[in-house]
């Protein structure tokens, strides 16, 4: 097995996994950065990221607005003083991205534009076209090639992580291209690793983004935090998952059901007119949107599709000028992928599942419960979504929380011993031992079957809206799953060289265990928050008994413990969430 | 809508190193469906079929660019790529030319990521020094339009797998790599374009191209690498003479 | 990091794999058909400054059926020579704001009326 020396690895290449290694450097020069990813940077989910990131740029807007905005978007399940710092630190973070060359769409006078977003009051929404995650990826991939101490390992997939004497030692990782082990020791680990939506059936999400840090994490005792609250982005196209960003609904876009009506306002979201109007209708939360569709579905007033029922998203009236300036990407994977061309007829869409909100648990700091493990972006859960996020939230997550994980790795690795040792050496061999015996089995059942069922499980039992029985008969399926993946998984590939089999053989563990965390703290969860509605007894929110954080705890024979901590309450009061309403027409910028 | 479903054959190019000594052929049949693309195809083909065949996919959505492979003899991404165009033909897929293959239709990717990319220093060099609190540098939309497009670029690898100077001369800097120095070289906030220049000026660098023009047509981004390169002839050309009239040369 | 034993395709014939390529070597291909022309106006060039025997001489060789062929095969590609010229013409420009097909048939449109001068020249002068 080869050893890698280094100071901090980080885990995962795309925002928030980059924004760390770069943080890692400037705040201390003579620390040795391994970047381990599982692709190479710019393949990270980031890139498909689209809306845009939020910031509190207008006069007639404030961190107060922002914060609140997110709180009551989070269903009061946020910890405040994490969103306190998030909304102060989004600016400077963006600003900085912007002056490493990131192209923001820019208003006539050449300052930032913003623009409107779901569940936001004022626009604060920073976009660059609808590309904005594909243009923040590539400016910090690009500007990290200007730091040489960040060594990347491009195609490295990261299995296990080393922990001796309580705290974080190194990882160990199969080189893709050659299928070699490689030991990466350290004194600070950060995962960066992205979320879970591959665990269900329709989603927006990339092949790779298989919940791999949390499945680690996880497995060594690190509980995964409001798991149970999982967001499915109301516009996705059928089929696909294909995410059509929430921008275009920003932009003025519209929802009708069938019969060309817009059905929002039957769900506490309109009136309909004057639209646009802020935090109403169309520019709703994301929970919010995807219910109704649900609703709509079981009334029938949905379209049909070759691939299930949809409903449209009518961006006509916007103009072909607008619509080819401001959301040109989306005007292209429509045309390619369902051959309409939004400029003329409307684009069919329905909910996927996009965004995890949960994840591994941290302080506003990113630091685990695990000395000297660190996690940043949609793989932690630093408590700033809480029960469903709003939208570009996430991208600013990325680069706000990758760099405070920098800094604060940067710094705990100044105060512990770096070193090598002979139980670090002989976990490595064991983890070694284990992930080359899923070669040359010899028997059990295909990754794809396995994986599918998973898919299915999920979609079915824990999907927009939730029954005890639907949730329990899929913990009790996953319970099945979990049994025939350990009884063994059948490769076509016995080779070592770039054998993505193995990889997905790997993969599918991971996500099986993240999905079991899914499904057993919904279940548990004995009320409707946010992105988690019940349609059994507890279809209402307690605040009571449930004003806390789900903790789930990996146990090594049966179905994750399930715990609860306190949610952090400072300013905002828990209240009703309010959207809809009467309120002034919003000017578009 | 009811989708019929028919059968399609898929030739791979197979090629393990540990095994073979050159590359082979293997034909899988597929059912498909009017909007299956092609890694749809090699999907169901890993997954139901033979889970050895390998190849590269993430985003499905033509934005990460990890899916490029040559389609027919043509430079594709088989993630927006339908087997309904093909039909009832055969769909030959195989590794992305002008690379070497690492394992069946997975290229090494090294010298782009590795080499070519960092050389042409695609990153912001600026022009003012500015803090955070200052906020951002001005950019009109009219100046950002002179780079935008230059800035598209998923680094697919089409580009170079149609240029046939970078398959004869692997020392060229390739089209990507060139659109991008031009994407900051026309940044207004970018000050960096003689340190550029001194790749750019040279054989490997807009002296390379002989405008075969191949890179523009199979770029699925419209990013125009080959308009980027060769505008640059003319400014090359200009510092070059420059050089000898002043003593820093052109700027 | 470790090595694989990857495979390098070979380049050989690479122009005859694909329409775009053949149709790029065929304008490459039209280079030493203009130097041969070259030569030949260079030759009466040498000759005119011989003399009018020299010449002449000259002129009767370029009237030689084979020497009309060898014209009639560089006109043809001239003309495809300049059409690809204009073609990539939009290529080398800076960024205007231009449409590239209507600077295209701008630069033809200009070839076509210099051709056009220039036999309304050659008739008059000759008549």
């Amino acid at each position: 097995m080869q050893v890698v020396k280094t100071d901090i690895v980080v885990v995962g290449g795309g925002g928030a996994g980059l924004r760390a290694a770069i943080a890692v450097n400037e705040s201390d020069p003579q620390l040795r950065v391994a970047l381990i990813s599982k692709v190479v940077p710019m393949r990270s989910h980031t890139v498909a990221a689209e809306g845009g990131s939020a910031g509190v740029v207008r006069t007639d807007d404030s961190l107060d607005y922002h914060f609140n905005d997110t709180v009551s978007g989070g269903d009061w399940l946020c910890d405040q003083e994490s969103v306190e710092y998030f909304v102060t630190h989004c600016v400077e973070e963006m600003v900085q991205l912007e002056h490493w060359g990131c192209p923001w769409s820019r208003q006539a006078d050449g300052h930032v534009n913003v623009r409107f977003f779901g569940g936001m009051r004022v626009q604060r929404t920073w976009f660059a076209a609808d590309k904005s995650g594909f243009h923040i990826l590539h400016t910090l991939f690009q500007t990290s090639l200007k730091y040489p101490r960040i060594e990347r390992f491009d195609e490295f997939f990261c299995v296990d992580l080393i922990v001796e004497d309580g705290r974080v030692r190194g990882v160990v990782a199969i080189e893709i291209a050659t299928g070699e082990l490689f030991l990466f020791e350290c004194r600070a680990v950060i995962f960066a690793t992205g979320g879970a939506g591959r665990v269900f059936r329709q989603n927006t999400n990339a092949g790779i983004v298989t919940g791999d840090g949390m499945g680690i994490a996880f497995r060594h005792g690190v509980p995964l935090r409001d798991m149970e609250f999982m967001q499915w982005h109301p516009t996705a196209l059928p089929g696909t998952g294909i995410l059509i960003t929430e921008a275009c609904r920003g932009e003025g876009g519209i929802l009708t059901n069938k019969d060309g009506y817009r059905y929002l306002q039957d769900y506490g979201l309109g009136p309909p007119e004057p639209f646009p109007r802020v935090k109403a209708m169309e520019l709703g939360p994301r929970d919010r949107l995807s219910q109704a569709f649900w609703h709509e579905e079981q009334k029938g007033r949905t379209l049909q599709t070759a691939h299930g029922s949809a409903v449209n998203l009518d961006l006509r009236h916007l103009g072909a000028k607008k619509i080819h300036e401001r959301l040109p990407m989306i005007t292209e994977a429509s045309k390619t992928f369902v051959g309409v061309d939004p400029v003329t007829a409307p684009i069919p869409v329905r909910p996927a599942m996009h965004y995890t909100m949960g994840g591994i648990l941290c302080n506003k700091e990113t630091e685990t419960p695990l000395p000297g493990l660190f996690a940043a972006g949609e793989c932690s859960s630093v408590g700033i979504h809480g029960a469903n996020r709003l939208g570009s939230n996430s991208l600013a997550e990325l680069l706000v929380f990758g760099k405070v994980a920098g800094e604060g790795a940067a710094r705990y690795a100044r105060t512990v011993p770096a070193g090598s040792s002979e139980p670090i050496r002989k976990q490595a061999e064991s983890i070694s031992d284990r992930v080359l015996g899923y070669l040359n089995l010899g028997k059990g059942e295909r990754v794809a079957k396995i994986r599918r069922e998973m898919t299915e499980t999920m979609e079915t039992g824990v999907g927009i809206y939730r029954k005890s029985a639907t949730m329990q008969s899929a913990c009790d399926r996953l319970a099945e799953l979990r049994a025939r993946y350990r009884q063994g998984v059948k490769l076509d590939d016995s080779n070592r060289v770039f054998n993505t089999e193995w990889m997905s053989a790997i993969e599918l563990g991971f996500t099986l265990d993240v999905a079991q965390a899914i499904a057993h703290s919904a279940l548990e969860r004995r009320e409707s928050r946010g992105a988690h509605q019940r349609l059994d007894e507890y279809h209402e929110r307690d605040d009571e008994n449930y004003l806390v954080h789900s903790l789930a705890y990996f146990t090594a024979d049966g179905a994750p413990s399930i715990r609860y901590m306190p949610v952090v309450i400072t300013k905002s009061r828990p209240a009703k969430r309010i959207y809809g309403g009467e309120g002034k027409q919003a000017v578009l910028t | 809508m009811t989708e019929s479903v028919r059968t399609i054959a898929i030739e791979c190019l197979r090629y393990n190193p540990e095994t073979d000594e050159a590359p082979h052929y293997q034909t899988y049949d597929v059912p498909f469906t009017d909007d299956m693309s092609v890694l749809e195809g090699l999907q169901y083909i890993k997954d139901e079929l033979d889970g050895s065949l390998t190849f590269r996919w993430s985003c499905r959505m033509a934005i990460c660019g990890s899916c490029g492979s040559m389609v027919n003899g043509v430079p594709q991404l088989s993630c927006h790529t339908f087997l309904r165009n093909y039909y009832p033909g055969k769909v030959r897929i195989e590794p992305l030319n002008h690379f070497p293959i690492l394992r069946d239709l997975a290229i090494d990717q090294t010298d782009f990521v590795r080499n070519k990319l960092p050389a042409i220093k695609p990153y912001l060099i600026a022009k003012e020094d500015k803090t955070l609190a200052q906020g951002e540098f001005l950019q009109t939309p009219g100046e950002m339009h002179k780079y935008y497009h230059y800035s598209e670029c998923i680094n697919c690898l089409l580009c170079y797998a149609a240029c046939p100077q970078y398959g004869l001369n692997p020392e060229f800097a390739g089209p990507a790599a060139i659109a991008l120095m031009h994407r900051y070289n026309a940044d207004s906030r970018d000050a960096g374009r003689a340190e550029r220049m001194q790749l750019g000026n040279s054989d490997e660098g807009v002296w390379g191209c002989t405008l075969v023009g191949y890179c523009s047509e199979v770029c699925p981004k419209g990013v125009d690498p080959a308009h980027a390169i060769n505008q640059n002839k003319v400014a090359s050309t200009v510092d070059y003479f420059l050089r000898f009239l002043t003593p820093h040369g052109g700027k | 990091m470790s090595q694989v034993r990857t495979y390098t395709r070979p380049m050989a014939g690479w122009w005859r794999k694909n329409p775009y390529f053949v149709k790029y070597m065929i304008r490459e291909a039209s280079a030493p058909l203009f130097y041969a022309y070259a030569l030949w106006l260079l030759a009466g060039l040498v000759a005119l400054a011989r003399g009018e025997a020299a010449y002449n001489t000259w002129r009767s060789a370029s009237s030689h059926p084979l020497s009309i062929l060898l014209h009639a095969v560089v006109v043809v590609f001239a003309i495809y020579h300049t059409w690809t010229w204009f073609r990539v013409l939009p290529k080398t420009t800076p960024d205007i704001d231009v449409q590239p097909r209507v600077l295209v048939a701008a630069g033809v449109a200009v070839a076509v009326v210099c051709c056009a001068a220039l036999f309304a020249f050659a008739w008059w002068a000759t008549r």
